[in-house]
């Protein structure tokens, strides 16, 4: 079940790469600069998430150069 | 209809740097506190054959500090503070009944500290911002120093942005009891890692970013606290992420979609999908679930149990983090913004199991970890 | 939760000002107040004409260097949009256009000779000015004018500024150029009432803003009657003589810069090409013609 759900996630992912670009006016750009539509929207809970998935799974790495290393990996 | 006039006006006054959205260095010193438990779930005594049962309990300490320099600087202090107690999985063998059973490190378990400290600089131009940070973190048995710098342009009237970064980590890693148990006295790793990544305002309520990160680590990649842990001496580590971020407006909430896909040459491969609902309640209050599902696929060379008559330079490791298993977890969190003050609390779950993995798990681990966490979190501006 | 209404009078730019936030502590909507109103005088300090110190002066004393003057980003930008407008307008909308000034005494209703019209022509036009790497080279006796654009800049600037020190519901009112950051606590919209040139006392309009801007252009004051016809101190940079179109226009957008600049292009043009645009815009507005008539859409009358 869990294995068949692996295509779909990439599909999504590229349907949206193609949809991009309508000219945005500056005054319609209200919504888009709220805190809660930020990239991160609270630095140290994702500070910290990458931290512990750091440290609990193989993967790392992803929208930022990665910091420094960690004797818990 | 919009008139021809009113979009060319509109163009040009949007460019204006008094209202443009673009990046702009913060107006106001900003500190944020946050304090988190962390506790895994203990095994149970069917699969630990000796050592503690406790797992990790670790408590986290975050400070952050960023503050206006002149016009066109910022800069932004980060201290954190990790206090750890419990055991880690030190070897597995095979229990009384075949299956394979984990060896839980030191009768009295581990205590461990981390410290950290970075301090970083940006410049604001007029159509981006570029950057640069160093940090070092110390534990009992690891330390670490690192430098990055980090770009960012807006083009396109701040629709793209591009941003760039490189860092570099300098890591040595010197064992605990290292002449009782015959483990390494000192070794090195170093990793490098540069990430490139495109962000797209699509329409007036939702972005979208495209990120991809090298890593390459080489040195002392083993676990010296297992018996048996030697994997090659070299990694290189790809990810690509995908964001996606939507605004509704009749829901007065916004949505966070985020993808990764994650290769490795030790043979691991994993997707990630995470989402959260920041849902508004009135100007003060916002509520936030979060949903994440993990799974990955197990490097070359794992097992699960430990074979002390391979040769020593075969490549194994029974370190549950190599193993092929899925993760899923889920979370709330609580923000109550009152201006100049922020608050945070915030509750997750994750769980762990070979069972919720995507990938074919030859080679079950039993060390998977279930863990509940729970954070405080503050935020002054003045 | 309980918010209350903080209110701040100033003068500024030549005119009253005004900033209106609700916030919950009073200290906290101080500062904040304090920080808008010092982004608006810092405007002023740096594109006023009449300030011997402004940037704007520094710019006309440069007018016939052979190097000319390096521009920042902010003004830069200040000039894209001026460029913008003067080509939307087809060269009415023209910030070099001051020195028409000089020669129309609106105070003793005298018509100046066609000459001395002819003469101040040749030095205006947006077009004249060169550029050269980041540098802007004027010719000789030319000088600009950001009246008709910063006012407005200035408003959606402190309004964004508010926004981000936290504010919620907050208006800022320039001399009748509004810029809202958000609604009313409620929500409630803001109801900016819009002045009749006839008579001052009574409004002929009124316009309910949830958020953006308002700007208004108009001959409430100066204007004069020359062998029975009406002339508006805005003058006609193509002509040299005062514009006898729309007497008032006040428009609604998401920025008050571009509700200004359209207002002050709608007064501009002759009446039936100001009332065309403003009707294709779609944006709500209110205009007053030459004949007295109140015309527009999306308002209360």
């Amino acid at each position: 079940m869990l294995a068949r759900m692996r295509c779909p996630l990439l599909l999504v992912v590229c349907a949206l790469a193609v949809n991009a670009c309508t000219p945005v006016r500056a005054w319609e750009r209200g919504q888009l600069a709220r805190t809660e539509m930020a990239w991160d929207a609270d630095g140290l809970e994702s500070a910290l998430n990458d931290h512990i998935f750091f440290s609990k799974e193989a993967s790392s790495g992803g929208n930022s150069a990665a910091g420094g290393g960690c004797g818990c990996n | 209809m919009r008139s021809r006039s009113l979009l060319a006006l509109s163009t040009t006054a949007l460019a204006l740097p008094g209202i443009a959205g673009a990046d702009a260095p913060p107006l106001q010193n900003t500190l944020s506190y946050k304090i988190s438990n962390y506790k895994e779930d203990d095994l149970s005594r069917s699969e630990v054959l000796f050592g503690d049962l406790d797992r990790y309990d670790i408590d986290v300490h975050q400070f952050r500090l960023i503050t206006p320099v002149g016009r066109n600087y910022a800069l932004q202090v980060d201290a954190n503070y990790e206090s750890l107690s419990g055991a880690s999985p030190w070897f597995t063998t095979q229990g009384f009944d075949g299956k394979p059973v984990v060896n839980l490190s030191g009768a009295s378990g581990i205590r461990d500290r981390r410290s950290e400290i970075s301090v970083g600089g940006s410049y604001y131009l007029e159509n981006g911002r570029i950057g640069g940070n160093i940090g070092y973190s110390e534990e009992d048995d690891y330390r670490a120093s690192y430098v990055g710098i980090n770009g960012e342009r807006h083009f396109n009237n701040d629709l793209t942005t591009l941003a760039i970064g490189l860092s570099y980590s300098d890591d040595a890693i010197f064992p605990t009891d290292a002449p009782l148990f015959n483990r390494v006295v000192s070794a090195d790793k170093s990793s490098s890692s540069v990430f490139v990544s495109v962000s797209q305002i699509i329409d007036s309520v939702s972005t979208m970013q495209s990120a991809l990160s090298i890593t390459e680590q080489s040195g002392f990649l083993n676990d010296p606290y297992k018996l048996r842990d030697i994997r090659p001496g070299d990694k290189t580590q790809i990810a690509w992420s995908n964001s996606y971020r939507h605004f509704f407006l009749n829901a007065d909430a916004a949505l966070h979609l985020n993808y990764r896909y994650y290769h490795d040459d030790f043979g691991v491969s994993s997707h990630t999908f995470d989402m959260a609902w920041h849902q508004n309640l009135g100007d003060i209050f916002r509520l936030v679930p979060t949903v994440r599902y993990y799974s990955q696929s197990a490097a070359d060379f794992f097992t699960n149990q430990d074979n002390f008559l391979a040769p020593l330079r075969t490549y194994q490791s029974s370190d549950y983090r190599l193993s092929a298993f899925g993760a899923v977890s889920g979370g709330l969190g609580l923000i109550a913004d009152r201006g100049d003050w922020t608050a945070t609390l915030t509750a997750e779950r994750y769980l762990a199991n070979e069972q919720y993995s995507a990938y074919e798990v030859e080679q079950p681990s039993t060390a998977l970890v279930q863990y509940n966490r729970v954070s405080l979190g503050i935020e002054y501006s003045f | 939760m309980n918010l209350s209404l903080k209110r701040f009078a100033f003068t500024a730019m030549g005119s009253t000002c005004e900033m209106q936030i609700y916030a919950e502590s009073r200290i906290h909507a101080k500062t904040v107040i304090r920080d808008m109103a010092s982004e608006v005088h810092r405007l002023e300090k740096k594109y006023s004409r009449f300030r011997h110190d402004s940037f704007v002066t520094d710019i006309n004393l440069a007018a016939g260097k052979p190097m000319g003057i390096r521009l920042d980003s902010e003004t830069k930008s200040l000039f894209q949009h001026a460029l913008s407008c003067y080509e939307q307008s087809a060269g009415l909308f023209d910030i070099t256009a001051g020195v028409l000034n000089r020669i129309w005494d609106f105070r003793q209703a005298r018509v100046p000779s066609q000459e001395l019209i002819d003469q101040a022509r040749s030095h205006v036009g947006l077009h004249k000015l060169k550029w050269r790497q980041g540098r802007l080279l004027m010719p000789a006796g030319m000088e600009i004018d950001f009246g008709g654009i910063v006012k407005e800049y200035a408003a959606d600037t402190a309004a964004r500024l508010g926004r981000k020190l936290g504010v919620r519901h907050g208006l800022v009112n320039l001399g009748g150029d509004f810029a809202v950051i958000g609604p009313q606590p409620g929500p409630a919209p803001w109801t900016v009432g819009i002045i009749n040139p006839q008579a001052p006392d009574s409004l002929m309009a009124t316009i309910e803003l949830l958020d953006g801007g308002l700007a208004s252009s108009g001959d409430y004051e100066r204007c004069f009657i020359h062998e029975g016809k009406r002339y508006s101190h805005i003058l006609n940079p193509k002509t040299g003589w005062p514009c006898a179109g729309l007497r008032a226009v006040s428009i609604a957008a998401n920025l008050c810069t571009v509700a200004g600049s359209m207002a002050t292009i709608a007064m501009l043009q002759d009446e039936a090409a100001g009332i065309e645009g403003l009707r294709e815009s779609g944006l709500p507005h209110v205009y007053m013609t030459n004949a007295e008539l109140i015309g527009g859409a999306g308002i209360q009358v």
